[in-house]
């Protein structure tokens, strides 16, 4: 499978990657996501996989501790996750509680990266992908 | 009726706003070009209030993220 070079703007904080859930009715939802290679494990907001249909409750018990910006309490499976062109069947993902602030509905964490080789050429602001 | 905007306009019109966008075009690399703003609010959950639209939806943020890392997991 040939390597996908998916564009990020390195002006900004983070980087930025554009993803896309798709639900099992071909609903398409397009989203924002920062990657963090400090996540274990892909997260999404409560917020966002419960309005599109991804979940069917959120657990408001679940506070954000104090000095922190989320909670991982539980963990659902997407059906299909598209990033960087390539499409990812059946990903499981934990679901979280994202502070408002952070502007964003999910995290792509080491998971993604176990996945494919990965390189991020900021002088180029494209991230390479190919699977292992 | 709405028209539709580019993503340079969307953050001009909408600063620091959470939108909820349909029709929307993506280019190569998933970055959105052009859509229908349905919902903007400074609050993320004017944007998540049902119903949901029964289509594609795009979501996105026009100000900056303030994101550090902290986080944690709730055990339960």
């Amino acid at each position: 499978m040939p390597a996908t070079e998916t564009s990020f703007d390195v002006k900004r904080n983070h980087i930025h990657l554009e993803i896309i859930l798709k639900q099992k009715d071909g609903r398409e939802y397009s989203v924002d996501a920062i990657l963090d290679t400090g996540a274990l494990v892909t997260e999404f907001s409560d917020q966002f996989l419960m309005f599109t249909g991804f979940i069917d409750s959120v657990d408001d018990t679940v506070d954000i501790k104090k000095g922190l910006q989320s909670q991982k309490y539980k963990k659902t499976v997407i059906p299909e996750l598209n990033i960087c062109g390539y499409a990812i069947n059946n990903f499981e993902v934990y679901i979280s509680q994202f502070e408002e602030s952070w502007g964003i509905d999910a995290l792509i964490g080491l998971d993604f990266f176990r996945m494919f080789h990965v390189e991020i050429d900021c002088s180029r602001g494209l991230i390479v992908a190919r699977p292992f | 009726m709405a028209k539709k905007l580019t993503w340079s306009e969307m953050k001009k019109q909408y600063p620091d706003e959470w939108l909820l966008i349909i029709d929307f075009e993506l280019d190569e690399s998933g970055h959105l070009k052009s859509g229908l703003v349905e919902r903007h609010s400074k609050k993320k959950s004017d944007i998540y209030k049902s119903p949901a639209p029964n289509k594609s939806v795009a979501f996105r943020y026009t100000g900056e993220s303030n994101f550090s890392g902290l986080r944690s997991h709730a055990c339960h």
